[in-house]
């Protein structure tokens, strides 16, 4: 919200003086942020009131004339463009040095004659979207003045962030009444003492349907209003604030809204159908032709005023296009009213229009203020136009008790607080923000305004109230003791730092994806197809359509990385993601997903590159394998990992498989399919695998304790065995541990070979098995024993033969 | 037989310190191998000793054996120490022709890098597991009660607005704060609760200043006797031991509906130092969390006592802090995962 401080000032009474800036940290340390502060006049800077005394056409340019421009000091040669003044107006003429947007006013030739200056229109002075011709002035001015200093603009506007629950702070007035509550200043609230408070006649008739919809409706009739122009001075605060001046009548519900904070809408009398107006819900498929020249489909939730015809309005929301006020208006029909701000809310969001107003009625505004705000449109108009509005004001008001009475307990300060404050330093600041109250011993009884009602319920309302008046800067820090507590992460974030550590320890970065793809990627990665992961959640609203649903798998996310570094010639990645994925669970009470902690890593491209002691080397399945084999070894043991195949679709048939924890399958691994990386343009190979961290860390999760180091010494010996291609090595492996006993430490592939040396359909499998005992040191015919066993039976169960 | 070690004694330091004396004569590699040989070689007074220990008593064979090897190890270590320094200038010259480049490059071994959102969320919560606090987690896909209602957003209220929801089902959605983990981790736990809760959050917004998911820190102390100027002084001390000692922090009313009194923290800004800039709009200072004392309403939806139990939390946007730390210009480079930028954290 935008005000400026010159309006403030008009409801602000004392004898201090505080400066813009003075007011704007006041106001931040007190809650309500002023987040930006500009001197509005800086744009005005070597702009003054001038008057044209004379004027001939250019010799050189048909569309150019030389004025003579008096600027109460010199007379100026001016040369202009406009065609729409004559002798004697009054303009705003920039010197040499003003600024109008980007462009410096110079003395120069134009087309052979000197001009020492601009006359400028209201679009050059950022007062308007567009002007026709320059800006002539009417009305008294002091030639030679600053423009700003004599049009209102030689102003500060303060941005302003209002919290949701002080919709009282939605207007200058409650602005005003908190800078009374900081300052010395005090509230100087209008009373309008000469109104004429007579009831309205029954001319016209105001029903309200349903009082929780519209808890009051007040109107007034303004009849034959003469045609004048908005004050140049109030058109200028609407554009300081950003609102656009249309008319007079509607440039003043809205000067009204921003200084009252009561919205106010004007309808055309002439046009409402009959002398009846009804506030009620309204009816299936009744729409309206709203002012903004949109038809907008109604349905029971959205509150309509309407005549006996129909809807000839939003309520609270925006007018219609057919009692609009328009140039021929005469009478005008003024609706100030209170409409249900939840209501207002729902209506809002659902047709996709926030206003002003509604912004306004969705905080709950205060009722009392309907009648206030009637009658500063009145003042105005009055003083605009010189006529009188002799005729009362309809109101309908079910009036309900609007203040309340709250005990505010000493005690209960300094528990909260911490600081002990009573009696007159708390009196003071209650009254200070309005608020009636009595001393009493142990606590202040305290009597909430209306214009308080909403949010101040409870004691703790009061204490924050107290709290932010007082000063936060004026409690002091207090150190908050630990000594009797202990803080820790658990087992499970700890593995998990410890496995993210791991990782970025041996070259990877750590991505971070959105949670949400696009339903069309899932369904290119032929998720649909896998029950592991075709059962998605959708997210309702999504942001678009790549945000459409849950991550079941991290992979496209970490394909979509790789992507982008590729697009920037980076094409060695080595990366992994910690996050979490969801699936559809509908056993769940809440009927919440799964959430489950995954561990993806995606390898592409390079290993090494070439380097002068070393050669390029690409990725294989093997160095993700590596990865894994060692994370395993690093939080369980190698041995508890096994790899068997299965397919996966967006996966290589043949390089596919579940990683297998014991006898658990926790995780995917394999090698994009080239049928995917060919589809995304990526020419490279990609090898991925997944793991459920969750499932992971329970299972690895182990007392440390501590094995005597073997004290004697090892023998090894080296096994080459030729078998089919069939045959994997895990079985071997198997075979080798079971037929080696205790005493077999350690067993190491040294050697894969497949090819012309050996028979076909064959391959060669070379071993290092290291033999050890803790009690002694193996005899070498021990050992010949063993291996000769193992040799016996890995040709019994797969034809091994030894390799010579 | 004390009597004839002792003697041998004496004869052995006569033994060195004569070879003390010829060793200072010793001016070349030949003088010193007459030298060794005078004292170490077969005729030598330790060798012959050591030669014919069979002429000692039984009972003093190893003694004998351990002193006559002592002197001769003392005076093998002083020979090796003069051959080397005669040597060594010689060996020297010849090694300096192998030339060697110690300039080229070394064997790469690459690094990686942790994520910034994961350093800034590690480095907060070590703060706080200093401070005593634990670490709690939540889902992050939350029902509407424990997202809003419990946290004192009923159905129609205007703070809602504040969050632009994901929605999955009318009652279940994306959560748009961490804030949701208070309410389940008292409800589960009795007092006092100090805790740390880290996570993502989701809200519908995308543009330069938002990104549909970002991450939040949320904090929670709950106990007795705990009151603002508890509040103040542990986020002075997190900003502080996140910004720097010498950085200003102010608190400033704010409105949450889950904490009475609410506050806003800054920072003062380290770009301008507080005389206001572009990156402070302005204003010398810097937003960097929220906070407040829990409202004493949300004691009622997790049974704790309004009346005896006091509390603070607060919550803070992971990125935001990474960004003023760092000096981050663009959201953005958070989720785009370039590795240039990975790279530089």
């Amino acid at each position: 919200m935008k005000i400026t401080y010159n309006w403030l000032k008009e409801f602000l009474d004392g004898s201090d003086n505080y400066s813009p800036q003075d007011i704007a940290y006041k106001l931040t340390m007190s809650g309500t942020e002023v987040k930006k502060l500009e001197y509005v006049g800086e744009k005005y800077k070597d702009i003054v009131i001038a008057q044209i005394i004379s004027f001939v056409k250019h010799p050189n340019a048909d569309k150019l004339s030389i004025c003579k421009v008096n600027t109460g000091k010199e007379i100026l040669n001016i040369v202009c463009g406009a065609k729409n003044f004559k002798v004697n107006d009054i303009v705003a003429l920039a010197l040499e040095g003003a600024k109008i947007g980007d462009f410096i006013i110079k003395k120069s030739k134009i087309r052979g004659e000197f001009s020492e200056g601009m006359m400028c229109s209201e679009k050059e002075l950022g007062l308007s979207p567009e002007s026709d011709g320059i800006l002539i002035l009417e009305g008294d001015y002091i030639l030679g003045e600053s423009f700003a200093g004599q049009t209102g603009l030689d102003d500060w506007v303060f941005e302003i962030e209002v919290t949701p629950n002080r919709p009282d702070c939605l207007s200058v007035v409650g602005i005003a009444r908190e800078i009374s509550a900081v300052t010395e200043l005090n509230l100087r609230y209008p009373e309008y003492e000469n109104y004429n408070n007579a009831a309205a006649d029954d001319k016209f008739k105001i029903e309200i349907k349903d009082f929780k919809l519209c808890p009051r409706y007040s109107a007034k009739i303004f009849s034959n209003i003469s045609k004048s122009k908005t004050p140049f001075w109030i058109r200028n605060r609407l554009a300081i604030c950003d609102i656009r001046s249309i008319d007079l009548v509607v440039d003043l519900t809205n000067y009204v809204m921003l200084e009252v904070g009561q919205p106010l809408h004007a309808f055309d009398v002439d046009l409402l159908a009959t002398n009846k107006i009804i506030i009620r819900p309204a009816l299936a498929n009744e729409s309206i032709l709203a002012i903004d020249g949109t038809t907008r489909m109604l349905d029971e939730n959205t509150i309509v005023i309407a005549d006996e015809k129909g809807p000839v309005a939003i309520a609270g929301i925006m007018g219609g296009k057919n009692t609009e006020i328009n140039d021929n208006t005469k009478n005008v029909f003024l609706e100030s009213a209170n409409f249900n701000g939840p209501s207002i809310m729902k209506t809002s969001k659902k047709i996709g229009l926030r206003s002003e107003a509604s912004n306004r009625f969705e905080k709950k505004i205060d009722p009392h203020l309907t009648i206030t705000a009637i009658k500063r449109f009145e003042e105005l108009l009055k003083h605009i136009t010189g006529q009188k509005f002799d005729n009362g004001i309809y109101d309908n008001y079910l009036e309900v008790n609007r203040e309340r009475l709250i005990n505010l307990r000493y005690n209960k300060i300094k528990q909260t607080l911490g600081i002990d404050i009573k009696d007159k330093v708390v009196s003071q600041i209650l009254e200070k923000l309005g608020i009636k109250n009595k001393i009493n011993e142990d606590y202040i009884s305290a009597l909430v305004p209306s214009f308080r009602f909403e949010d101040l319920e409870r004691e703790i309302d009061l204490i924050e109230e107290i709290a932010r008046i007082y000063g936060f800067e004026n409690i002091a820090a207090c150190e908050l003791e630990s000594k009797f507590r202990q803080g820790k992460y658990t087992y499970n974030q700890k593995t998990i730092e410890d496995i993210r550590l791991a990782l970025v320890n041996s070259g990877f970065n750590e991505v971070i994806n959105y949670s949400f793809i696009g339903l069309k990627e899932f369904k290119f990665f032929r998720l649909d197809e896998e029950n592991e992961f075709k059962n998605y959640i959708k997210i309702f609203n999504p942001l678009n359509e790549d945000f459409e649903i849950l991550r079941t798998l991290l992979l496209q996310s970490l394909i979509d990385d790789m992507k982008n570094n590729i697009v920037k010639k980076i094409n060695d990645l080595k990366i992994f993601e910690i996050s979490k994925i969801f699936l559809k669970n509908d056993l769940d009470k809440n009927g919440l997903p799964i959430e489950i902690t995954k561990l993806a890593v995606l390898i592409s491209g390079r290993s090494n590159l070439k380097s002068w002691n070393s050669n390029e080397r690409f990725f294989d399945f093997y160095d993700l394998k590596g990865i894994l084999e060692y994370l395993f070894e690093k939080f369980k043991s190698k041995n508890g990992l096994f790899i068997s195949n299965n397919e996966y679709k967006f996966f290589h048939p043949a390089i596919s498989g579940n990683i297998n924890f014991d006898d658990e399958a926790i995780g995917i691994i394999g090698k994009i399919h080239p049928r995917l990386t060919n589809i995304l343009d990526i020419k490279q190979d990609v090898f991925y695998f997944e793991l459920n961290l969750d499932r992971f860390i329970k299972k690895s999760k182990k007392e440390k304790k501590f094995n005597s180091i073997p004290q004697f010494p090892s023998i090894s010996i080296d096994l080459a065995i030729v078998i089919d291609d069939d045959t994997t090595s895990k079985d071997i492996e198997d075979e080798i541990y079971r037929n080696g006993g205790k005493t077999l430490r350690n067993l190491r592939l040294f050697d894969f070979y497949k090819g012309k040396q050996i028979e076909e359909g064959k391959k060669s499998l070379a071993y290092s098995l290291e033999f050890g005992a803790d009690d002694r040191t193996l005899k070498d015919v021990e050992v010949e024993i063993i291996s000769k066993r193992i040799i016996e039976n890995l040709s019994k169960k797969f034809g091994a033969k030894l390799r010579q | 037989m004390e009597e004839k070690i002792n003697s041998l004694k004496n004869e052995l330091d006569e033994v060195f310190l004569s070879f003390i004396k010829d060793k200072n004569e010793v001016k070349s590699l030949f003088d010193l191998d007459l030298l060794e040989s005078k004292y170490l070689g077969k005729k030598s007074f330790i060798a012959q000793t050591l030669k014919n220990i069979n002429d000692f008593p039984q009972q003093i064979k190893p003694l004998v054996g351990k002193t006559v090897n002592e002197t001769r190890k003392k005076i093998e270590d002083d020979i090796k120490l003069l051959r080397d320094d005669f040597t060594k200038v010689e060996y020297d010259k010849k090694l300096r022709e192998e030339k060697f480049d110690l300039t080229l490059p070394g064997r790469t071994l690459t690094y990686g890098s942790k994520n910034i959102i994961s350093q800034v969320i590690e480095e907060i919560q070590e703060i706080f597991i200093g401070l005593g606090y634990e670490i709690a987690e939540g889902p992050e896909v939350e029902t509407d009660y424990y997202n809003f209602e419990a946290l004192n957003h009923p159905p129609d209220h205007p703070a809602r607005s504040l969050h632009d929801t994901f929605f999955i089902s009318e009652n279940i959605l994306l959560r748009t704060h961490t804030s949701p983990v208070q309410i389940r981790y008292m409800e589960k736990h009795k007092l006092p609760v100090y805790i740390i809760a880290p996570g993502k959050v989701y809200r519908k917004d995308y543009d330069v200043t938002h990104t549909p998911m970002f991450t939040q820190i949320e904090g929670l102390a709950v106990d007795k006797n705990i009151n603002f100027g508890n509040l103040k002084w542990t986020l002075e001390t997190l900003a502080h031991s996140v910004f720097g000692k010498d950085r200003k922090v102010r608190f400033r009313p704010h409105y949450f509906p889950f904490t009475e009194p609410s506050a806003e923290v800054d920072v003062s800004c380290n770009i301008c130092g507080g005389d206001g800039c572009r990156v402070c709009s302005g204003t010398g200072w810097l937003e960097i969390l929220g906070a407040g004392m829990v409202d004493p309403n949300l004691y009622k939806f997790v049974n704790y006592d309004p009346e005896t139990v006091n509390g603070f939390a607060f919550g803070m946007g992971v990125e935001r802090i990474a960004m003023l730390k760092y000096g981050i210009d663009d959201l953005r480079l958070f989720f785009e995962n370039d590795i240039r930028f990975l790279k530089q954290f």
